[in-house]
């Protein structure tokens, strides 16, 4: 079984992070990067699986800036492996569209069985990549799973929806995209540490997945204007002197929240 | 050139891609909806080269619509009199770049520059030379007034022991001096970690549940309870050994021998040293204070902070509110901090072979013998330091629970 896990490079949401107000990027001098969380526990899933089943190659995929190659060590150290890292100057600002043609180009590449993803990273929040990238691959799709069962040629998993909670399964290869509901990374161990320096990390070029960034033909978002999170107002508190309730019900009138 | 097959339809730009870069993306149309022509390489050359007058203004309308966000440094070619004179403002930003860089500003450390790190570490050396300096000074005058001779000569710094006091350090007091050095040592470092790191490096969470705790202060509780371990034994042997009395003041002449001991440390006339027999009395006090008083504060005050105490308990947080332990948690190590530093002086300053081969070798010999275990001791603290690292702390801390990197 072939799995490839998504990892990808954010702004630690420990500390500020903060956009370029210029060209509305995240500024990646702001904060410490490290590895999303939720990737770090797609790839939990793939490596729990792997070590209770020999013969499973677990590979992480990760479309980041150059600078990123310690971060996906890290995904090596947990116990990945082997390593796909796409760079490309022509990536900067990349949407979704363009990040998922790419990351699809890399996939298609080796022969894969599924491919684990986080439901939503913490910096861009689109959570679009997995649809994307299964709408490429031209593979069924499990998204938002709480709890995964990965058996021989089919993944199951529950989906909590608002209306309830559904079973889900698909045929392998599929792509599937977890939740935080799923259990956390392990720390990395000394073994795992010394490993991750021998273990291979590939680096692909736009060039080299045969996708042109710059094509006029596909349409591609751009971002108008970006401004700064005006800083918090405090609240209104209301102390109750008897008449708490009608102060409360005034307040939501006069915010027009009721 | 086929101009009208790239469309007629300007291309919308957003924000530059890097900062003082151009709209992105670069100016240019729209693929014509129709196959009819090729669109892709031709429409760029074009741009650039055909008079294409009249669609020129849209996409100066265009730029002037997004430019005023970013306050882009080359607003220029929103004007573009002539398509021709386009290319030069692709190179323009580059230009800019470079000077736009400030001029390397000296780098700082901390609050200050090298330089003016430097200039103050030489003021305050001075300084305090100089105010050791007044210090000796004022304390020989002291020595010259009236009585005060006399007082020096009743109270010569040191009492004599109850007779029942027997000499040197047996085994039992080396290794507790030495478990008390390495465990300080990772005790304070640690500490110090839980107090400033903001993010630690992993956390540590109980087999049986619990709290979530930083790796930092797992390592902290686990060397403290080590070190309780150690404290206790040694009391135990030094009250059943009947040494207590070596540290313990048995006599209200500790007190007038301690000012004496002390007046004549500032004279830089030093007391005699005896203490493989009897230590000053000042040294009895300090032990004394460090053994049953500062050892002791810190335990209370640090298992009030701990994941130990009862949280819910509230009579007993009322009387002793977890403000009041973190409010003496610290200066207690600051203390310890202090009394190191001038025990660790002292030792070396009044005969260091001798003093160390006291504690070290069990002997009151003058040899090296003393010296070598101390720097082996030494080395064990350091390495000890050095692997107090998440690497190594991880599958220790692993031993006892789940360790986590969040």
């Amino acid at each position: 079984m072939k799995i490839i896990v998504l990892v990808k490079e954010v702004p630690d949401t420990y500390g500020d992070r903060k956009l370029n107000l210029e060209t509305g990027l995240a500024d990646r001098e702001a904060s410490e990067t490290v590895i999303d969380e939720i990737g770090e526990r797609a790839l939990e899933l793939a490596l729990k699986y792997a070590d209770a089943n020999e013969g499973t190659d677990v590979a992480v995929l990760s479309l980041a800036p150059e600078s990123a190659t310690s971060t996906i060590r890290k995904a090596l150290a947990m116990g990945a492996g082997s390593a796909v890292h796409i760079a490309d100057e022509a990536l900067r600002g990349a949407d979704l569209g363009l990040t998922a043609e790419a990351l699809a180009a890399a996939i298609r590449r080796v022969e894969f069985d599924l491919v684990v993803t986080g439901n939503l990273s913490t910096d861009g929040s689109g959570g679009m990549i997995p649809a994307m990238l299964a709408e490429l691959l031209n593979v069924p799709l499990a998204t938002g799973l709480s709890s995964v069962e990965i058996g021989d040629g089919a993944v199951s998993g529950t989906r909590i929806i608002d209306s309830g909670v559904q079973q889900v399964s698909a045929q392998l290869p599929a792509v599937i995209s977890v939740t935080e509901a799923l259990p956390g990374p392990r720390f990395p161990n000394f073994k795992g540490i010394m490993a991750a320096k021998k273990k291979p990390v590939e680096t692909l070029t736009l060039a080299d997945l045969g996708i042109n960034a710059e094509d006029p033909d596909a349409a591609r978002s751009i971002m108008l204007a970006v401004a700064e999170k005006p800083p918090r107002a405090a609240g209104v508190k209301i102390t109750d002197e008897g008449d708490a309730g009608q102060k409360l019900a005034d307040f939501l009138i006069e915010n027009r929240l009721a | 050139m086929p101009t009208p097959a790239s469309g007629a339809t300007p291309l919308r730009r957003g924000l530059p891609r890097v900062p003082g870069g151009e709209p992105w993306p670069p100016a240019g149309f729209a693929p014509a909806p129709v196959a009819a022509a090729p669109p892709a390489a031709p429409k760029l050359v074009s741009r650039s080269e055909a008079p294409a007058a009249p669609v020129v203004p849209t996409p100066a309308a265009a730029d002037e619509a997004v430019a005023p966000a970013p306050a882009s440094p080359a607003p220029a070619p929103a004007v573009a009199p002539t398509p021709a004179v386009k290319p030069p403002p692709a190179v323009a930003p580059a230009a800019v770049e470079k000077p736009g860089k400030p001029a390397a500003e000296p780098r700082l450390y901390g609050a200050r520059t090298l330089g003016q790190w430097t200039k103050r570490m030489i003021l305050l050396a001075v300084a305090a030379v100089a105010a050791a300096g007044i210090l000796v000074l004022a304390a020989r005058g002291v020595t010259t007034l009236p009585g005060v001779p006399e007082f020096l000569k009743k109270y010569p710094g040191a009492y004599s022991l109850p007779a029942t006091a027997e000499p040197g350090f047996p085994w039992w007091t080396q290794w507790a001096h030495f478990l008390n050095v390495f465990l300080m040592a990772l005790i304070i470092r640690s500490g110090y970690h839980v107090r400033t790191q903001q993010k630690p490096p992993a956390y540590w969470t109980p087999k049986r549940g619990g709290k979530k705790i930083s790796i930092n202060l797992w390592l902290h509780q686990a060397l403290d309870i080590v070190w309780l371990a150690n404290g206790l034994v040694f009391v135990v042997l030094l009250f059943a050994s009947g040494r207590w009395v070596r540290i313990v003041p048995t006599s209200w002449e500790v007190f007038p021998n301690a000012a004496s001991a002390l007046l004549q440390y500032m004279t830089l006339d030093w007391p005699v040293e005896t203490g493989w027999v009897n230590y000053n009395s000042l040294q009895q006090l300090m032990y004394f204070i460090v053994v049953f008083i500062a050892a002791p504060l810190a335990a209370v005050t640090g298992v009030r902070l701990s994941e130990f105490w009862p949280k819910n308990a509230k009579t007993l947080n009322r009387l002793y509110p977890i403000e009041a332990a973190r409010a003496v948690h610290y200066p207690t190590m600051l203390f310890f901090v202090v009394f190191i530093l001038i025990h660790v002086f002292l030792v070396f300053a009044t005969g260091a072979l001798r003093n160390l081969n006291h504690m070290f070798g069990g002997t009151d010999a003058v040899n090296w013998a003393g010296f070598w275990l101390f720097a082996a001791a030494i080395a064990v603290t350091a390495a000890g330091w050095y692997a107090a690292r998440p690497l190594v702390l991880a599958p220790l801390a692993r031993l006892f629970g789940q360790v986590s990197s969040r």
